[in-house]
């Protein structure tokens, strides 16, 4: 009897076995062949045959043909940018999405000692300063950069500027017009708005010590108001605030779906959220921050001069119109259009950001923040 | 006398010997990249920073709490599923599987839907106003998220005891509580301590659920993972998670401590058919309608999530739309991965684990203990802490793993040893020692008698520790955050970057594929095992 079940056992085990070696081999999964790419995923065989051109120029030039990207940038941006990369230089973009700057910057730091990217890009440059202070990264000016307001060119060449970001208020417009307008609350047009008692608990906003857009919101208030006002206004506005997300655009769902009536986050993933269909609206407000979106070349990626070619081309005015319309930033080209739903940059009020002064101020700050009474 | 014994079974050494070697590989070396990844100075800051270590004892809270009851709930199904003569029972299985298929940060999101402040059920239905950002949404979430895996673990064991010891207790004139509290629950003590392990070790690892649901209450993993991709501070988040591993160790402790050294055979060899004692209603129906209870509220829970992914904005337009599903078709590669990955790591999983809990339970060498704690611990370290380890210890030659599927299948698997070594080690501490003796006494050796006796008899649990990781494998986001490459890209990975971009109908419609497809898988494995006469127990 035991034998029996035995040899049934095992023949379930085989065929388990057989199971997972059939979908394996199957898909085609030598999964580190770059030819077997095509039949492996429909999405990049989608990708393949939308520029079906061998392009001459690469395959004349010794240079891979490859360009390997991490981007804290959302899905869909990154699809469009390899789609159209693709097209104008005939290289292909192998992406990794992450989700924000803090991760792809401690994955490059991870990888330190063998560097599986060529660039990263997206995200605040705070989090390219310390990995260019590390070596980890390139110093490279692209010539493309002269167009520039200075402010968006790292000195010491290790990161470049290709958009802005403003934070914005998110605003249930549904919830205030039933709630909040009877009582003759008037829409928020400064963070000082943000005050009014009305809104206690139904603010919601980021954690500085996680959040990057919540830190510049810190930030933003200490510049604005200086240091002892700014440290009473953010005391009253812990009043008002539910909770503190751990993302900066965690708060925006929550108030698009009613949980919240108004939070604080960045202006463009409010306006996306209100592309979606939701209630919402996004409000600049007077003496607001902005943040500088990087890319930098990662050092012995294997593709840096196809990393050089990507900076080039990102800087291009064709590329910042592409990124102004799909992600609703911002582009640091004067000559490119403001996003569609959101004013000239020249006509937001732009705080005196001090960046070098906000990165000092930091670890400070936090540990000052976390002291306000509990919430 | 172990060493004269080791000497006569080489066989036995060999295996012992490359179990050690690889499980040291491959969980203690990354332990110790991470570990040493930081000084001394940074983990004074536990003690000083008091957000650290306030995040720290909201960590052993939630994990007290939310323990406590994911492992009542498993128990509370475990027995009702068993012990009862009840209606639904097949839907009470069912709904343990649920919460193991999904990615349990959209189990959040949909509480959220449901019972928030604007919620369908907390608002329009019981027009009430909780807050439920904090621990006692996190609780509740928790609690829903977790008990499948300690059911999964009291459910085998619970099963396999006999109802023989129940009547004759009941014969020698026992009332049901004194049966039960005698007879009955010293039985479960292996598998409920077993259970409740699991569910401890992932509620204190658990980082997805209080990111969306936990508002200001922060825990250790959330403080770690916002350290390292927040703060870009990799040694605190390193100092972070090694934390987590204090109070593990602790958890693991209790639980050798408690089920203590007594012996627990019921499986004798000799066939049982007798019915179930008959309990009194009270007790019975008292049952049935909690796990009623606890079905229906998940039933809503995945139902919402269900109907979200077909719906044109998520919570807001709940008019019907596919637009949400077209995303979905471009990601065939990530779903494939999913299940590539899920399929290698969890069989090897499994492999691994059999021969390792043998060992450990039947043969006295002198270092079950070392190898036993070998084998729980990845499941007392937090995904993300695993996976960067691995980042960190295999992205140099000659270990050159990085960006590989190789990593993602090794990170996954040890991930998994300990859902299935638990499994099978319940098994064997139901198989009593008789048997074996039986087998060597007539001249088997070690392995033929643990292929011959042991396999065959554990072959239940077995299969339930490799589903069981196949499920987490497939839904799993912690483990893989810190190694995933272009290339590797998994199906969870794109619902975080779903959910991270705000767009919660095309994350739900992906999970709802995702969970179709473990769905699929199971049934699949569910009719080939039934054509051999065995069932899955899940």
């Amino acid at each position: 009897m035991f034998k029996k079940t035995s040899s049934r056992f095992v023949s379930v085990m085989t065929a388990v076995m057989l199971m997972a070696v059939m979908v394996v081999s199957g898909c085609g999964a030598k999964n580190d062949g770059p030819t077997n790419a095509a039949s492996e995923s429909p999405s990049q065989s989608a990708v393949e045959t939308a520029s079906p051109e061998p392009t001459p120029s690469a395959s004349a030039s010794p240079e891979s043909n490859k360009l390997v990207v991490y981007a804290a940038l959302n899905e869909d941006d990154i699809i469009q940018l390899s789609k159209k990369f693709k097209e104008d230089t005939g290289i292909e973009i192998e992406y990794l999405r992450l989700g924000n700057a803090g991760e792809a910057s401690t994955r490059i730091l991870a990888e330190k000692a063998n560097p599986q990217a060529d660039i990263f890009v997206g995200g605040s440059v705070e989090f390219y300063e310390p990995l260019g202070k590390e070596g980890i990264l390139e110093n490279y000016v692209s010539p493309n950069a002269k167009d520039l307001d200075a402010q968006f060119n790292d000195p010491n060449g290790f990161w470049q500027g290709w958009y802005m970001g403003v934070l914005g208020i998110v605003l249930n417009t549904e919830r205030f017009e039933k709630e909040l307008a009877p009582k003759g609350v008037k829409e928020p047009t400064t963070w000082d708005d943000l005050l009014d008692a009305n809104y206690k608990d139904l603010f919601i906003t980021s954690n500085p010590a996680t959040a990057g857009g919540g830190y510049i919101f810190v930030a933003d208030q200490l510049f604005r108001l200086g240091e002892d006002k700014g440290w009473d206004y953010l005391k009253k506005l812990n009043e008002n605030v539910h909770h503190y997300t751990k993302a900066a655009g965690d708060g925006i769902n929550l108030t698009a779906t009613g949980e919240f009536v108004i939070g604080m986050s960045w202006a463009h993933d409010i306006v996306k959220s209100a592309k979606q269909g939701y209630p919402i609206k996004v409000i600049i407000p007077k003496q607001t921050a902005f943040e500088i979106g990087g890319v930098g070349i990662v050092k012995g990626g294997g593709n840096t001069e196809n990393a050089k070619k990507f900076v080039d081309w990102l800087l291009t005015k064709p590329v910042g119109e592409m990124n102004t319309q799909m992600s609703n930033r911002y582009s640091v080209r004067k000559d490119v259009a403001p996003p569609e739903g959101m004013i000239k940059i020249e006509d937001v009020d732009l705080v005196a950001y001090d960046r070098t002064k906000a990165a000092e101020m930091k670890p400070a700050t936090v540990e000052k923040f976390t002291q306000l009474p509990a919430k | 006398m172990e060493m004269k014994r080791l000497r006569r079974e080489p066989l036995l050494a060999i295996a012992i010997v490359a179990i050690i070697a690889i499980t040291g590989f491959f969980v203690l070396w990354p332990i110790l990249k991470v570990v040493s990844y930081s000084h001394m100075e940074d983990y004074l800051k536990l003690f000083t920073n008091s957000r650290w270590s306030r995040a720290a004892l909201n960590s052993l809270f939630i994990t007290a709490i939310s323990t406590f009851s994911c492992t009542l709930v498993a128990f509370a199904f475990s027995y009702t599923i068993t012990r009862l003569n009840v209606p639904f029972k097949g839907l009470f299985k069912f709904i343990t599987i649920l919460p193991i298929v999904s990615p349990p940060f959209i189990v959040a999101l949909s509480y959220i839907l449901l019972f928030g402040r604007q919620g369908m059920i907390s608002k329009h239905v019981l027009h009430m106003n909780f807050d439920i950002y904090g621990w006692q949404g996190l609780w509740m979430v928790q609690t829903i998220t977790f008990f499948p895996y300690a059911f999964a673990v009291i459910h085998g064991v619970m099963k396999s005891i006999s109802s023989n010891l129940e009547y004759a207790a009941y014969n020698l004139g026992g009332t049901h509580w004194q049966v039960f509290k005698k007879v009955f629950f010293p039985l479960c003590r292996p598998g409920v301590a077993g259970g409740a392990l699991i569910a401890a070790m992932n509620v204190l690892a658990d980082f997805g659920n209080p990111i969306i649901i936990a508002g200001n209450f922060n825990v250790l993993p959330t403080e770690a993972y916002m350290q390292m991709t927040g703060l870009f501070d990799l040694r605190s988040a390193t100092v972070l998670s090694t934390a987590l591993l204090v109070p593990a160790l602790g958890l693991f402790l209790w639980n050798r401590f408690w089920v203590g050294k007594r012996s627990y055979v019921t499986v004798t060899g000799k066939e049982t058919s007798l019915e179930h004692y008959p309990l009194p209603r009270a007790v019975k129906w008292g049952l049935f309608s909690f796990c009623m209870f606890v079905t229906l509220f998940i039933l809503a829970v995945y139902g919402v999530l269900f109907y979200g992914a077909f719906t044109t904005t998520w919570g807001y337009d709940w008019s019907f739309t596919l637009k949400n599903m077209h995303y979905v078709t471009d990601k065939g590669r990530e779903i494939y991965n999913s299940l590539k990955f899920a399929i290698f790591s969890s069989v090897a999983a499994g492999l691994l684990s059999l021969p390792l809990a043998y060992i450990v339970q039947k043969k006295r060498v002198g270092i079950n203990r070392m190898l036993d704690f070998l084998a729980i611990l990845p499941g007392a370290i937090p995904g993300v802490f695993l996976g960067l380890g691995f980042a960190l210890a295999f992205n140099k030659e000659p270990f050159l793993l990085t960006g590989t599927s190789l990593i993602m299948v090794l990170a996954l698997m040890f991930w998994n040893l300990p859902t299935c070594y638990s499994a099978s080690l319940a098994g064997l501490q139901q198989i009593g020692g008789a048997l074996e003796e039986a087998s060597q006494n007539l001249g088997a050796g070690s392995v033929t008698t643990f292929r011959k006796i042991v396999l065959p008899l554990l072959s239940g649990p077995f299969m339930t520790g490799i589903v069981t990781s196949f499920l987490r494998s497939i839904t799993c986001l912690s483990v893989i955050i810190f190694i995933y490459s272009a290339k590797t890209s998994v199906g969870t990975i794109s619902i975080l970057s779903l959910v991270q971009d705000g767009a919660w109908g095309s994350a739900s419609a992906f999970t709802v594929v995702l969970i179709s497809i473990a769905f699929a898988a199971l049934i699949v494995m569910k009719l080939l095992l039934r054509k051999d006469g065995k069932s899955i127990e899940l």
